[in-house]
């Protein structure tokens, strides 16, 4: 049954695009056939948004796609089957028009479409409302709409004319976990009543249990297909029980697990499909750095709580970003603070550091009470930070990045030059000294980041989603570097995420909704209070649940 | 696809452009710009120089001096203060910046006249401002040759006055200013509802539906073409009732040409919309585009007649010199149709409409680069 494809079905085969002289996505095969949800697995730049362009006939690609018995090579072959797609590009509301209200983009979209407007399409239009939970904001302008009511739209806009082939990137990142839940349920109803094919791209791992298939991409090639258990069995030899032995060349360890091809005298572990992409980096033969760090130059003396704040609030015309906020942050402690898109992350980290001002509330950093910007100026060589989009000087090289930050900080060349050299080879970072900012990969860009933060060993670290689009594997090393700062170092370190999966990293976490603070505590406490929870995402849900 | 064009699918997009260009307020710009732009310039850019104020020294007080004197106050390009004050006097106005020129008549002035000799008369003049010096100039030693000839006609000097008293600056200017405005206009609005739709990622709307590109560039042309044919009827009433500029020729003539430039303007706004991938640069690349060719050979500091060699190419390569021409007839002449070349100007314009539509729709592409 599995090789027979009837004629509604997908064929993918031999696909690569390329922009310039890089490759965006190489040599991609597959098939779907009608009523499949197929999941495109893998982080920023692997090359899922590409392959999908391509099958959407929006871009151009080489080899052959073949649906609905069309065969198309080019985006102007593919215009025939366009009145069949619905596609929609990655990014929150990107399809959307800010000033048009609800009902105008159903209206829009389906003019678009030239379709008609008779008895069965309004109610079509009205179940998808329905089900999208909109039915109530019909008369609401665009950009007035929550992430998650942004990407519902932009899903129903793209289901009004009852598409066959459903390309959907990543319509949940970012998204609250509840909105998360939400989509994902229309799909499958789409997916079961319709006959839809859907194709559906993720960074989060967690989404591959709801896909019929899951397909892994890693640096612009596609390394391992099948349904999600099929792939969680291919590497269950591989996946051992981390023990306090020291582990060999050969094989990687990361949180409470060791990866190797060697079979090891330990006993197994139950892997997860991450895990994959550690075995894709063993089987590739990938040397993976191991970090070590030295402790810092000068001994500071570093107070027993590093931050601490009450009823912060932040106000941005009539919304509320932040709203009363009580934290603290102790010595030697990973906090990590948590939430969707939106929900106060951002702006809570900057008040912190003082680019916005705080409108309401108390704020002590170092043991030290701030109300003015004065009060922060010598505080400044203290405080270590990496923002959520670190920019770099992409016609310098990252040694001269690195220099020219130093210099900000008036630290001597000298100084500067030695320590450049140490976190290099520390960070695993060493190769890339000379070349330019922007040829670096995403992972290595935030190994570098971390660097730019510590050249002046601040006391204390303030990271802004820095994992966001990362891959697995230099997650797992952003994270290790992280452990070991605090170990070594004894730093404190505030880390912001919207990956539910990486709370358990964290010392104690506080989740964000909506602004407020909904939860404060540690990891294993908090499955203590949720019991059921089969992961972290559970346990988040349960927050959003509450007061939804 | 049964229709090549589809009227629902423009109608919506048509629709769906005027929505967003009210709720944006952009619709402000697209009324404002052009005609702020007319009445700043047009009361602005003044070529000629009135009221300068002129220091007139009499020492000879005859007959032949008041007469020259009275020439002056008779101008409505001076202001006269007649002085007595000596000549360093007068000279530290100037420098003070409270008189432009000084006029010394010599005291053997009428005396030197009627024997026939030669009698010289001092002039100094503020040049802080070349420009406005070298005018003021010319009208000084224009008053002076024309007290000449009618106060001693037996000198009987070959005169021609250097500036032309019955042309108004207005007239001038005005007409070639919509030249201008409805080149910038519409080319900077088609641009940005392009760029607007790449920039915000709305543009997959297009690349991933059926919609064909004909579709897409007549419903993004079409809004531009409606709003700014309005102000083809508002600039023509700041030109002939802020401004007064006469009006001789024919309105159909007027508002059909203009109609056929903003589309030559749509269709260049419409090309930048394929290169350019930010609002601010499809701004500022229509902007550089436009303004520059509309002003220099727009016929308003230069006529295209007497430019030479590459100026006067590059005049006939813009479409602004074809369009200014028939403008200027319109307001200021009157031929209309009856003159060869201003049908041959229509049919130009036609031609770049055509060629510069032409090559939109070759290089728009439904797909991502």
């Amino acid at each position: 049954m599995a090789d027979f494809y009837p004629v509604d079905a997908l064929h993918v085969s031999g696909v690569s695009v390329g922009y310039k002289d890089k490759i965006a996505i190489s040599d991609v095969s597959f098939e779907a056939k009608s009523g499949e949800i197929i999941g495109f697995i893998g982080a920023d730049g692997a090359g899922k948004s590409s392959l999908m362009q391509a099958i959407a006939g929006i871009v151009r690609f080489s080899g052959e796609i073949s649906y609905l018995q069309h065969k198309y090579h080019s985006p102007k072959e593919a215009e025939k089957i366009k009145i069949h797609t619905g596609f929609m590009p990655q990014g929150i509301g990107l399809v959307l028009y800010d000033t048009l209200t609800v009902d105008e983009h159903l209206r829009f979209f389906a003019d678009l479409r030239d379709l008609k407007k008779d008895a069965a399409f309004l109610a079509y239009k009205k179940q998808l409302l329905h089900m999208s939970g909109l039915s109530a904001f019909a008369e609401r302008q665009a950009m007035n709409l929550s992430g998650g009511m942004m990407q519902k739209l932009s899903l129903i806009c793209a289901l009004l004319h009852r598409p066959k082939l459903l390309i959907l990137d990543e319509p949940t990142t970012g998204v609250d976990p509840l909105s998360r839940l939400e989509l994902w349920e229309i799909l499958r109803n789409i997916a079961k009543e319709e006959g839809t094919i859907i194709l559906v791209s993720t960074a989060y791992m967690q989404e591959a249990s709801k896909m019929d298939r899951v397909m892994l991409f890693h640096n612009s090639k596609v390394i391992a297909s099948g349904t999600s258990a099929e792939l969680i069995d291919s590497i269950r030899p591989y996946v051992y029980e981390k023990s306090l032995a020291d582990n060999d060349e050969n094989s990687i360890s990361f949180d409470k697990v060791i990866y190797s091809l060697d079979s090891l005298n330990l006993s197994l572990h139950e892997p997860t499909l991450e895990g994959l992409f550690f075995v894709n980096a063993l089987k590739e033969r990938k040397k993976i750095a191991n970090f070590a760090i030295k402790s810092r130059e000068d001994d500071e003396v570093i107070p027993e709580v590093v931050m601490e704040c009450h009823g912060v609030s932040k106000k941005f015309g009539a919304f509320v970003a932040n709203e009363k906020i009580d934290m603290q942050l102790k010595k030697g402690e990973i906090l990590g603070l948590l939430g969707a898109n939106g929900a106060g992350k951002t702006t809570f980290i900057k008040m912190l550091l003082g680019l916005y001002s705080i409108d309401e509330g108390k704020l002590t950093l170092l043991g030290q009470s701030i109300k003015s910007g004065k009060d922060r100026q010598e505080l400044k060589s203290k405080i270590g930070y990496v923002s959520q989009h670190f920019a770099l000087y992409k016609d310098m090289s990252v040694k001269e990045n690195l220099l020219y930050f130093a210099s900000m900080h008036r630290i001597e060349k000298k100084t500067a030059l030695s320590r450049i050299a140490l976190y290099a080879k520390e960070l695993g970072f060493e190769e890339y000294l000379g070349s330019f900012a922007n040829e670096l990969p995403l992972g290595v860009n935030q190994r570098f980041s971390i660097a730019a933060a510590l050249l002046h060993e601040p006391l204390v670290l303030f990271l802004d989603e820095p994992t966001s689009g990362v891959d697995t594997l230099a997650r797992a090393q952003f994270w290790q570097i992280l452990q070991k700062l605090k170990e070594v170092w004894g730093i404190s370190i505030l880390i912001t995420t919207h990956y539910m999966s990486e709370a358990q990293f964290c010392d104690r976490v506080v989740l964000l909704k909506n602004g407020q603070k909904v939860a404060d505590d540690t990891v294993s406490n908090l499955y203590e209070r949720f019991p059921k929870a089969k992961d972290f995402e559970d346990i988040f849900l349960e927050f959003y649940k509450e007061k939804a | 696809m049964k229709n090549f064009v589809r009227f629902s699918v423009i109608k919506a997009f048509v629709l769906k452009e005027l929505t967003e260009l009210v709720r944006t307020k952009l619709i402000i710009m697209v009324y404002m710009m052009p005609s702020m732009v007319t009445i700043l310039f047009g009361y602005g850019i003044a070529m000629d120089v009135t009221h300068s104020r002129i220091s007139i020294i009499d020492n000879d007080n005859s007959k032949y001096s008041s007469e020259l004197i009275s020439k002056f106050s008779h101008s409505k390009y001076f202001d006269v203060t007649l002085t007595h004050e000596s000549e360093a006097q007068a000279l530290e106005k100037i420098k003070k910046a409270q008189s432009d020129i000084i006029l010394i008549i010599p005291s053997s002035f009428e005396k030197n006249l009627l024997k026939g000799e030669k009698s010289e008369l001092g002039v100094f003049i503020d040049a802080a401002f070349a420009n406005r010096a070298s005018t003021m100039q010319n009208y000084v030693q224009g008053v002076i040759q024309s007290a000449a000839t009618t106060s001693a006609p037996m000198m009987t000097l070959n005169t021609r006055t250097l500036f032309n008293q019955a042309m108004r600056d207005e007239d001038a200017i005005v007409p070639g200013l919509i030249g201008l405005v409805l080149l910038v206009a519409p080319a900077i609005l088609t641009a940005l509802l392009i760029v607007k739709e790449k920039e915000k990622g709305t543009i997959f709307n297009f690349y991933a539906s059926p919609i064909g590109k004909l579709e897409f560039l007549i419903a993004k042309l079409l809004p531009v073409l409606l709003l700014h044919s309005v102000n083809i009827f508002i600039l023509f009433i700041w030109a002939t009732y802020l401004f007064d500029v006469p009006f001789r020729g024919s309105f159909f003539l007027y508002w059909l040409s203009s109609e056929i430039y903003i589309l030559i303007s749509l269709s260049i706004g419409m090309l930048i919309s394929i290169i350019a991938k930010r609002q601010i640069v499809a701004v500022v690349l229509t902007v550089i585009i436009t303004i520059l060719p509309a002003f220099l050979y727009s016929g308003m500091l230069m006529p295209i007649s007497s430019m030479q060699g590459a100026s006067w190419m590059e005049a006939h390569i813009f479409p602004v010199m074809y369009y200014n021409h028939i403008l200027y007839d319109c307001f200021l002449i009157g031929q209309g149709f009856d003159s060869s070349k201003i049908v041959l100007y229509l049919f130009i314009l036609v031609g770049y409409v055509i060629a510069l539509l032409g090559l939109g729709a070759l290089f728009l592409k439904k797909e991502m680069r």
